[in-house]
């Protein structure tokens, strides 16, 4: 079964085309939506919630046509927005209940789902203060349980992680992929980072300038650009040497040194060469498969 | 930062209400922002000194009857003598039941719900309505409450009571449109402010004006019409004429016709409605 399926979808504006022909199928599970600020991302998300007319084709979410059954869509779905769209002066709890109201539960049961959904987000007792106080991590926490609050059956969610540390992101991530799992609820998931949703997705659609550029299982994404980004405080030439040496390949970029991961082999060559080299080790990350890089393949591919 | 306990998720599987509960829902939440409840304490200053304000003539009246055994403020007069405090109000709080929607980008959590930009706007005015129309009527029926206890001599003025009431929904209905029109149209809550008080000042000031300059070219009868400016007046010429209560205008000079009153009533809240309806369809759309 497929919880959205668009046909030719097209939405243009007076300037620009922001949805271009899109035939897309997305099936349960976590699915990531990637292509760069300004592929349409966001506009295709207001058209499957019905807030939005298409110019041309059709789209449906889970079996609802999104230009006659609007109402219907946004009563089974949540939709958690990219941009701030927290009023200050109210609690996460007032919030989070009163928006649970507006998705037609009654009252009661709009502050215990209220109560357990921030709960899940990760509130706890700053939840009864004001949201104008709370940090860009505690806001997007109240953004995610306000789109759960009605236990949808499917949860758009736009730019989650954006405006978050790496710690903030990591949380938000493992968060995006309990929804999914866990709670069983299916998660459509937008960045502009493919690396991020690598992690967390079953399935990645791969969108530019409207278009339909890639949509595949996560595993079918190639692996063999896979790198590790290493950062020492000083000897960064001597561990290069010494990495070359064992035959891997090293690209030095700025304070930074990237090696081309063949297998956990590598990760164990970069920890001893460290170690005998008694380099002080800052940092040691796995490489961010970048969305240009989805472009530059897909390029060679054509 | 706080830890994510685990305790596993639970699904919904209760009822799902319709439109006519989410509209009250809102309806509701709007109405309890305008007295700031559930707010900080600050936001609940304003309007309960003003509600206070609205009273302290009631209070007066009520001791007036129980002392001297005579009336204080007639009901049907009651709006007209404490319009600034009701305007006042109207400036003060019509931003806050629009504008943080609109500044803080709230209204796509609201569509994204099976709401539409109808029912929001609708459960807005009806906020707005109520809360006007409770600082105008609390006082009235406190009067009233009042006048049945200490039991003045003759029958009470049970028919001019009800009448200020009815007046007063559609005082309510029309100044709360208006105030939500204008508030509406900036985000930014002193704008508004001043932006409906500007509005109000003008209508006020420039009743005297036309009314002035309009009866100096001899033209009494058309300087009549300038009393309709402004809206209290405007509320009570039609007062006037549905339940024959005097004039409250100023030395109680007479109003134009009452059905024609009644007819500027009804266009002017069809004008703040259509204007509230367009401002919201442009910003749904964004």
């Amino acid at each position: 079964m497929h919880i959205l399926a668009t046909e030719g979808l097209t939405k243009r504006f007076p300037t620009v085309t922001a949805v271009d022909q899109l035939t897309v199928t997305v099936g349960p599970g976590v699915t990531g939506l990637v292509g760069a600020n300004g592929a349409g991302k966001s506009t295709l998300i207001k058209i499957l919630l019905g807030l939005l007319p298409p110019s041309g084709g059709t789209a449906r979410v889970l079996d609802l046509d999104v230009t006659s059954q609007g109402a219907g869509i946004r009563r089974l779905v949540g939709y958690m927005p990219e941009h701030e769209c927290l009023p200050p002066d109210v609690s996460a709890t007032e919030l989070v209940v009163h928006l649970a109201q507006m998705s037609g539960l009654p009252r009661t049961a709009a502050r215990e789902r209220a109560a357990d959904v921030l709960r899940h987000v990760g509130l706890a007792e700053e939840r009864y203060r004001p949201i104008g106080g709370y940090s860009t991590g505690m806001k997007q926490r109240v953004k995610l349980a306000q789109a759960l609050v009605h236990d949808p059956k499917v949860v758009f969610l736009d730019e989650p992680t954006n405006g978050l540390d790496p710690r903030g992101r990591d949380e938000m991530l493992a968060l995006v992929r309990r929804i999914g799992t866990e709670f069983g609820i299916s998660v459509v998931v937008t960045s502009h980072l493919l690396g991020e949703l690598e992690r967390i997705c079953d399935h990645v659609v791969v969108i530019d300038a409207g278009r339909l550029l890639r949509s595949s299982a996560i595993g079918e994404f190639t692996q063999s650009t896979q790198t590790v980004t290493v950062e020492v405080d000083e000897g960064m030439e001597a561990l290069a040497a010494r990495l070359s040496e064992t035959g891997h390949t090293v690209s030095p970029q700025g304070r930074l040194l990237v090696v081309q991961v063949r297998g956990p082999e590598t990760y164990d060559a970069v920890r001893d060469a460290a170690a005998d080299l008694d380099l002080c080790l800052i940092r040691l990350e796995q490489g961010r498969h970048r969305i240009e890089d989805v472009f530059r393949e897909e390029v060679a591919h054509v | 930062m706080s830890e994510i306990y685990d305790i596993g998720y639970r699904h919904y599987d209760g009822p799902r209400l319709g439109r006519a509960h989410s509209f009250r829902a809102l309806a509701v939440h709007s109405l309890r922002g305008i007295f700031g409840i559930g707010r900080p304490a600050r936001s609940k200053i304003v309007p309960f000194a003003l509600v206070a304000i609205m009273l302290m003539p009631a209070v007066v009246s009520i001791a007036l009857m129980a002392l001297i055994k005579e009336r204080g403020i007639a009901y049907s007069a009651y709006a007209v003598i404490m319009q600034a405090v009701v305007a006042i109000f109207l400036a003060s709080q019509s931003p806050t039941v629009v504008a943080p929607d609109l500044r803080h980008r709230v209204l796509p959590l609201y569509l994204s719900r099976p709401v539409s930009v109808a029912d929001y706007v609708a459960a807005k005015v009806a906020a707005m309505t109520v809360a006007v129309f409770a600082l105008v009527a609390v006082p009235l029926t406190l009067m009233y409450v009042g006048e049945v206890v200490v039991d003045l001599p003759g029958d009470p003025a049970t028919g001019e009571y009800a009448g200020s009431i009815l007046m007063a929904l559609a005082l309510a209905l029309l100044l709360a449109a208006f105030g939500l029109a204008l508030a509406s149209f900036t985000p930014r809550r002193g704008l508004g402010v001043a932006s409906v008080m500007v509005v109000y000042l003008l209508s006020s000031a420039s009743v005297p004006m036309v009314y002035g300059t309009l009866y100096s070219t001899g033209n009494e009868a058309a300087a009549s019409w300038a009393w309709l400016l402004n809206p209290f007046w405007l509320v009570d010429s039609v007062q006037s004429w549905l339940f024959g209560t005097p004039p409250h205008s100023i030395e109680g000079a007479a109003y134009p016709s009452g059905p024609a009153s009644l007819a500027v009533l009804v266009l002017l809240i069809a004008a703040g409605l259509g204007a509230l309806a367009l401002r919201y369809r442009k910003a749904a759309a964004r």
